[in-house]
């Protein structure tokens, strides 16, 4: 039998520092470690913690991907320290052997790779993600809810969220405006609008399609690709934005008019009908002041997009749209089911 | 219905060593940003592809309508894919929201018989089915997979070689990746090895594989525009000479609402973008004029 010889290499990890007595800005130290294949990049910094400087500072806990507390950004991708082989990153380098170690983004800094989750906490808060009970207090302990399997589907993956915020430090909204309420809020979100022990749904959706709110995501999908749980996000946010639609239309925000000129438009002439988009989700004074300057420029590049009437609509678009309403008749009669089967 | 069935008829007659494609009409592509498919009819003979447009398509719902109504969705773009199985060929798109659009209509379609047998219900009086023969690739997956880049190497005539090129890639021809499934999403190479055969030099772009916040662009404006400006302010300070990208929506923001984005941040300079197709044109001899590349805002 061959002897069982570990692979070793030294490895460089390039921390994060910033103690906020002492530096004015961030900066990063190397520590040269040597690292055997097979160890996770958490116990990488526990070692440097424990054998070469102390005073690094990181937050972690249950070092197996279950309690959340590792995140940081590795090789500028936020994910769990615990979870992450070092050998997994090596290919990702930058620089031939020396791992970048950065704390999350979007979140204030508080020292080194340990960042403030207040923010998201307070979110959560403004946005009432826990189960409301429907059932009155003096009833609580007589009987218990029975969720149907059907049900849980709906929330079961959401569930899996560990808050560990790698999805909020990977948002593009979030970087570019701090009160936007962000992916892992969406998602709790959606698991309590979807639970029907819960009976604040329509006070958290009001809230929701406020600013900052739901309608303000732009579907990047990085929240989704960064998730350690692998869990669809999007759907999620989706989830939300299909209930605020169904529970509270299309009258009362810019994002909803907008995502309703997609139906709208689909049948009339199989192609979005983009001159009318600004004014049809923002309004007449809204589009003049914010598109009139670019408009001026856009027509002198003969790139205004056509008025209604010069929309070339798709060939054969009678038959579409005979298909199109056919199918509006199957989501009316879907609906009507799914209410007879509630009320039942 | 004729028209399809036509063309398909016409197709299997022609016999010669053309790629062909069913090539969906994207609705921006229609209306703002004519000059990429403008630019795309001018050389698809030059590297022997044949994209037949197919007149029939429907907007896919913009990365909207799967929320709005899952089941139009699922029928609108159903129909989409199967005009281009009537034609049994691969349906091809220039946009990168188109491209995932359709594409997560149809796993949706392929993961659900019964979703499959409602879709075709209502298609069956077209004479159409989706049957989930035909894929949905985006035009620049076809020109790294099946036109090559060698093939694309030798045919070029302009080398680009005196432009620094930044790739932006857009997010929706990489995330989801388990709906794209491409390029790594953290690492895309697709378009950096494009702009490498046709002679041009890839500078380091940390924001390639990152958002240019079209998609809010009606609704959150600000947030949008705090999002293309961090892009196109990384772009201008590693020197390319424009940025090149295989979206229109991307092109959009980037191109047309530059001005707005980088007053925003504060930022004097401006750097052209080009897209995907003009790109190309330029490196097989065609000029700014011809390519449309003088109907941008930045130039």
């Amino acid at each position: 039998m061959a002897e069982h010889k570990e692979e070793m290499r030294d490895i460089t990890f390039r921390i994060n520092r910033f103690n906020p007595q002492v530096d004015n800005k961030p900066y990063f130290d190397d520590y040269t470690i040597p690292v055997e294949r097979g160890i996770t990049v958490l116990r990488a910094l526990n070692y440097i913690k424990e054998h070469v400087d102390a005073t690094v500072s990181f937050r972690a806990f249950c070092q197996a991907g279950i309690c959340g507390s590792c995140g940081m950004r590795i090789n500028g991708m936020s994910k769990l320290a615990c979870t992450t082989q070092v050998w997994d990153e090596l290919d990702r380098c930058k620089v031939d052997n020396v791992i970048k170690i950065e704390p999350l983004r979007n979140m204030p800094l508080i020292k080194d790779l340990i960042v403030d989750m207040d923010p998201m906490v307070d979110k959560m808060k403004k946005y009432s993600n826990w189960v409301e009970s429907i059932m009155p207090e003096e009833k609580m302990g007589e009987k218990e809810f029975l969720i149907a399997e059907e049900e849980f589907q709906e929330y079961d993956k959401a569930t899996d969220c560990i808050l560990c915020a790698s999805c909020m430090s990977e948002c593009s909204i979030l970087r570019a405006h701090k009160e936007y309420v962000g992916p892992a809020v969406l998602l709790k979100s959606h698991r309590m609008n979807v639970d029907s022990r819960d009976g604040a749904h329509n006070m958290r959706i009001g809230e929701l399609v406020k600013d900052h709110g739901v309608w303000d995501c732009t579907h990047c999908y990085r929240c989704q690709e960064a998730c350690v749980k692998s869990i669809p996000i999007m759907d999620g946010i989706h989830g939300v934005r299909e209930d605020a639609l169904i529970s509270r239309g299309v009258k009362d925000t810019s994002g909803a008019k907008h995502a309703e000129a997609f139906m709208e438009d689909l049948p009339k002439k199989g192609k979005l009908i983009e001159a009318t988009l600004p004014i049809r989700t923002n309004g007449v004074g809204w589009t003049l002041k914010n598109l009139l300057p670019m408009a001026f420029k856009m027509i002198l590049k003969r790139r205004t997009p056509p008025p209604p009437p010069l929309v070339k609509p798709a060939k054969g678009i009678k038959k579409f749209r005979e298909e199109f309403n056919e199918m509006s008749d199957h989501v009316k009669r879907d609906r009507k089911e799914q209410k007879n089967k509630s009320g039942e | 219905m004729s028209s399809v069935i036509e063309r398909s008829k016409k197709i299997n007659q022609e016999n010669s060593s053309m790629k062909r494609y069913a090539y969906y009409l994207s609705c921006i592509n229609e209306s703002m940003t004519k000059e990429v498919d403008k630019s795309i009819e001018l050389w698809q003979n030059d590297l022997e592809i044949d994209f037949v447009k197919l007149h029939e398509s429907t907007c896919c719902g913009g990365s909207n309508l799967d929320y709005v109504s899952p089941k139009h969705f699922a029928l609108v773009n159903g129909r989409n894919i199967a005009l281009a199985e009537k034609l049994g060929l691969d349906l091809v798109t220039s946009c990168n929201t188109c491209l995932l659009t359709i594409r997560s209509a149809k796993q949706k379609l392929d993961e659900s018989e019964a979703l499959r047998d409602e879709v075709n219900g209502i298609l069956k009086k077209e004479g159409l089915e989706y049957k989930g023969t035909s894929e949905v690739r985006h035009l620049l997956w076809v020109l790294n997979e099946d036109v090559g880049l060698d093939t694309i190497a030798n045919k070029v005539k302009v080398p680009l070689k005196n432009y620094k090129i930044a790739p932006f890639y857009g997010c929706h021809i990489l995330r989801p990746s388990n709906i794209l499934g491409k390029d790594d999403p953290l690492e895309p190479t697709s378009l950096d090895k494009l702009i490498e055969a046709l002679g041009g030099k890839v500078v380091s772009f940390e924001h390639k594989n990152k958002c240019c916040g079209f998609h809010t662009l009606l609704v959150a404006e600000e947030e949008s525009l705090n999002v293309a400006a961090e892009a196109l302010g990384e772009a201008i300070d590693s020197s390319a000479d424009f940025i090149v990208t295989p979206c229109p929506l991307c092109h959009t923001v980037l191109d047309s609402y530059q001005a707005k984005a980088l007053k925003r941040a504060n930022i004097k300079k401006s750097i052209p973008v080009f897209h995907l197709s003009e790109m190309i044109g330029l490196a097989l001899g065609y000029t700014h004029r011809q390519l449309g590349i003088k109907r941008h805002i930045v130039t």
